[in-house]
């Protein structure tokens, strides 16, 4: 059973599904932000005017009096009060709700005293358990659940300090025998960088698009987390440490010593990597560091003491929060070590996208092999990249990023391209019309323009966690579906000047169109894989899902080839016209296109083989198949299909048409004889067509693999992409196999009788797939 | 086991039956939870859905399951069922209880012309994705850390009418639909517990 879950009151949404983030300042060099941003429809209350003094009124016995005129279960409730705030209220005097309520014998605040001197072992034990809560608020849990539950954290922040000198655990005058000991001194060090740290985490997350809560907690509940003290007094501070620590005078063991002096590094340096003012030129530098530091702390770990009286829950009712006192968050520290490893290797990883070449095809790659991570990046690791990715020095790149983009696939040396239609002024009178060339690059710019904006939404899209990635993605699509609309129009005027100036055969058919058409189904068929990914489907829906999948392959495999065909079409024409270096140049181009074309051809066969095995097993009844009292095939096809059916040229088939792909014999539970009679013959269209597909994909999925990441465009992720591609190649051949196992096991079925074999799907998210998108199923004795 | 589902009688709450029966749901509701629901949770549900909760009751009258639902227009158009909190005493699963209950609190937002219901539950609650899967709910999102602990979720849809996908909220005063677009946002909070039996 799981938590109740439900958020007080600062709760966000988790789930308003648009591609509204919570943070209001969304992409760097977005002109419409407002629109982005969805506004309340609800009648909100008035706010309490300002200015009039307060007026109290004791209401107590009115209150009761009106209560009494109240049956029980009847609600007073106005419109304002919706489930949300239901959510958000709390019982007084129930100690689960309200926190202030104390158990008899309770006190408010804990005795522990964070003056008392440190045994070198406890200093080493308080550290690691810092740093664990440290990963757990990395991992999502709030503050106030983890690293603000520390006596000696709190001290330092509250009452809010006016300096970092003041930042004690003390404040005021203090008798000098109470004065703390080095080991304290060198702990408030450790704490201030590791809050240092915390600010700046904060302020990286915060720039960017992320979800409140279901990826990261940013509340500081009214705590300033030394915000405007500059990272040069923090190392100060965290040097001056290391000193006192490595004086010999300091009567402590040397394992001990050297430990500590680790963990002071350690801080160092991870202040230093998070630090956001990193100039982007050296940010990979930073990294590196850390890691050695990271396995000292871990090599010594056992050397420490745990101090528990320093934490504690009761801190938590002193925070400016409305949320009863949680349970300390439990992490093992070697769990917390992981997380730290990961996170620091991801960042090392994201600054890798700087050394990208200026191609947002590469940017895609990147950014997709990073959401693909595994373990999956924390959200600091995805804003730390997407914060790289909306540097101003990537996003103003000397060229177009979405006209690179458009270039790849459809304008190869093309008129329309030309970079002298830029140079041509309009008429002096504007009655007059414009040049056609002039006109090509108004278009142009017009459209170039018109695209920004999905554009990003498509790049920020790919910076979320993976689930929302799938439901974001679909609200993307929606936005690239009109923009194709917008570019149907902008093709046909293109088209038109270049009948006037008799260049038309130069350009491609519909080339806008073509191409946001090839983005939008590429997504589309990412959503669907996503969706296998995510265990979205049930098994007995697989066999219907990719049958769409191969569908929307087939349509990109088909836009691809138009691509294909234009850029052949052009090498000729240069070649005609002894042009042999645009020639040249153009047939340089098609390795990309063609890679493209033969990684859809891939997909949509695979599918399409994965489709008739499905639909094989529907009709064995080797996939569980609930009975489904309250629903019909056609409403969870409707379902299904929902983020897809309004898309324009439509791309989701009839239902009738669905059906006769998934159910080609009749019913499940009641097929046509013919069925059995065609499973029987290995070499009957039921198997040859799915013998045909398997091959397909794996000479496409080869020749993939022959161009290579580079020539596909994701030579930033050569490896991932190697590993993709071979998985692809190793799903063909396991379905191979359970081709030949399945056809074995029905050579002399009969209607009516039972196959004895067993399907046996591998798991999502366990290794046990070679492609987690793409679920081979396996063929087990029954 | 002693228990015989048959014995059990099914009932539609009341507004009336508050005082009887809100301290047993409640009781048997955050049984499960690490943080009790207020009592206004309840009643928010109850007081305007009453009709659309139902109790399995023993014979001595004791509340033994409970479902707890609304139903209202959503943001996107649909008239939208929620089933927002499913319990069954302990002693008692694995007799069907929870699928009669939820049975019927499908059958009465169908007669009170639903488009579609939804809920959600934890990814790893299969005896939950099982209970809704057989009846025909199919899993349409997964909610990354949805739950307090960490936990992540499937949005578990049911459509019981053709056209649903395409519904659109009424345009009102001269909005357009995607101006409705923060009432979601301010109406949404974090899932229910999902009780189900285990199969």
């Amino acid at each position: 059973m799981a938590d109740p879950a439900l958020l007080y009151h600062d709760a966000t949404a988790s789930d308003a599904d648009t591609l509204t983030a919570s943070n209001g300042t969304g992409p760097a060099f977005a002109s419409a932000e407002s629109s982005r941003f969805a506004q309340t429809s609800l009648p909100l209350r008035q706010a309490p005017r300002r200015g009039a003094p307060p007026h109290i009124r004791d209401v107590t016995e009115k209150f009761t009096a009106a209560c009494q005129a109240l049956d029980v279960g009847q609600l007073v409730k106005d419109e304002y009060f919706t489930l949300f705030e239901s959510i958000g209220a709390i019982e007084i005097m129930d100690p689960k709700m309200d926190s202030g309520f104390l158990q008899p014998g309770e006190t408010l605040e804990d005795d522990f005293d964070p003056l008392a001197p440190l045994l070198p072992e406890e200093l080493i034990g308080i550290m690691d358990q810092l740093l664990s809560y440290e990963m757990a608020w990395h991992t999502g849990y709030p503050l106030s659940q983890t690293l603000f539950t520390s006596v000696y954290i709190d001290r330092l922040l509250w009452p809010e300090p006016e300096s970092i000198p003041q930042a004690q655990f003390y404040r005021d005058d203090i008798l000098d025998d109470k004065r703390p000991g080095t080991l304290l001194d060198v702990l408030r060090a450790y704490c201030l960088a590791l809050i240092k740290g915390c600010d700046y985490v904060i302020a990286k997350i915060m720039a960017r698009d992320y979800f409140e809560e279901e990826d990261f907690s940013t509340h500081t509940y009214n705590r300033v987390l030394f915000v405007q003290a500059p990272i040069d007094v923090f190392l100060r501070e965290l040097d001056a440490s290391v000193e006192m620590i490595e004086d010999p005078d300091l009567q402590i063991d040397g394992g001990i010593r050297s430990a500590i002096v680790a963990r002071l590094h350690f801080r160092k340096t991870f202040l230093c990597a998070l630090d956001p003012e990193c100039p982007l030129e050296i940010l990979s530098s930073f990294w590196p560091p850390v890691v050695p530091f990271i396995d000292q702390v871990n090599d010594t770990h056992i050397l420490g003491k745990t101090v528990p009286g320093s934490f504690s829950t009761k801190i938590q009712r002193r925070l400016a929060s409305t949320v009863p006192p949680r349970p300390i968050v439990q992490v093992e520290f070697k769990d917390a070590l992981q997380t730290l490893k990961q996170l620091c290797i991801d960042c090392k990883e994201a600054t890798r996208f700087k050394d990208l070449p200026t191609d947002p095809l590469e940017y895609q790659s990147f950014l997709w092999t990073f959401a693909s991570r595994q373990p999956a990046p924390l959200t600091y690791s995805r804003s730390y990249l997407s914060n790289i990715l909306f540097d101003p020095y990537v996003l103003n790149a000397p060229v177009s990023l979405p006209l690179e983009d458009v270039q790849s696939f459809v304008f190869h040396e093309s008129p329309i391209l030309d970079p002298s239609n830029w140079a041509l002024s309009p008429p002096r009178n504007p009655l007059m019309p414009k040049s056609p060339r002039l006109q090509f690059a108004l278009l142009i710019d017009e459209f170039v323009e018109r695209v920004g904006q999905s554009y990003l939404d498509l790049w920020v899209a790919l910076g979320q966690n993976k689930c929302r990635l799938r439901r974001m993605l679909t609200h993307v699509i929606i936005a690239w579906d009109m923009l194709q609309q917008d570019a149907v129009f902008v093709d046909a005027d293109l088209i038109a000047y270049a009948l006037q100036l008799t260049i038309s055969e130069e350009v491609m058919d519909g080339p806008l169109q073509t191409w946001v058409y090839i983005k939008k189904l590429w997504m589309i068929e990412k959503v669907v894989v996503l969706g296998f990914e995510q265990d979205i489907y049930l098994p007995d829906e697989y066999a219907g899902i990719y049958y769409f999948l191969s569908l929307m392959a087939t349509k990109r495999k088909d836009a691809l080839k138009r691509c294909v065909e234009h850029t052949n079409d052009r090498t000729v024409q240069f070649l005609q016209s002894s042009r042999f270096e645009d020639a040249q140049n153009t047939s340089e181009k098609i390795s990309f296109i063609d890679s493209e074309l033969q990684q859809a051809t891939g997909i949509s066969a695979f599918a399409k083989a994965l489709h008739g095995i499905y639909t094989i097993a529907n009709y064995l009844r080797l996939l569980p198949s609930p009975n489904r009292p309250f629903s019909t095939e056609s409403l969870r096809y409707e379902l299904r299909m929902k983020p897809f059916l309004s898309l324009q040229p439509p791309e989701v088939p009839p239902f009738e048409e669905f059906q006769a792909a998934v159910q080609p014999y009749g019913t499940y539970s009641d097929p046509s004889p013919s069925l059995h009679d065609d499973l029987r013959q290995a070499d009957c269209k039921v198997w040859s067509d799915i013998d045909t597909s398997l091959k397909n994909a794996k000479d496409a999925f080869a020749k993939v693999k022959k161009y290579g990441a580079k020539e596909s465009k994701a030579g930033g992720v050569e490896q991932a992409w190697n590993k993709e591609i071979q998985g692809m190649l190793a799903s063909c051949i396991a379905l191979g196999v359970t081709v030949a196992g399945l056809k074995s096991a029905v050579k002399d079925i009969e209607p009516g009788s039972k196959v004895q074999v067993k399907i046996e799907i591998p798991p999502a998210g366990a290794s046990k797939r070679y492609v987690e998108g793409w679920i081979v199923p396996k063929i087990v004795k029954g | 086991m002693a228990h015989d589902g048959d014995a059990l009688q099914y009932v539609q709450y009341h507004g009336a039956k508050e005082e009887t029966y809100l301290p047993a749901i409640r009781q048997l509701i955050s049984k499960d939870l690490s943080e009790p629901y207020s009592i206004y949770v309840y009643r928010y549900f109850l007081y305007q859905w009453g009709d659309l909760c139902y109790m399995a009751l023993d014979s001595a009258n004791e509340l033994i399951g409970v479902v707890v639902c609304k139903l209202e227009p959503h943001r996107s158009g649909p008239c939208r069922g929620y089933i927002a909190m499913l319990a069954v005493r302990e002693s008692h699963r694995g007799q069907g209880i929870a699928t009669k209950l939820v049975c019927m609190a499908i059958d009465a937002m169908a007669a009170r012309d639903a488009d579609e219901i939804v809920l959600e539950t934890e990814v790893t609650n299969q005896a939950s994705l099982k209970l809704y899967e057989r009846l025909g709910f199919l899993r349409s999102k997964r909610l990354h850390r949805y739950y307090l602990n960490g936990n992540a979720a499937f949005r578990l849809v049911l459509y019981m009418k053709e056209g649903t996908a395409l519904k659109r909220p009424p345009v009102v005063d001269g909005q357009d639909g995607q101006m409705m677009g923060g009432l979601q946002k301010m109406e949404e909070y974090k899932g229910f517990a999902q009780d189900a039996e285990v199969t």
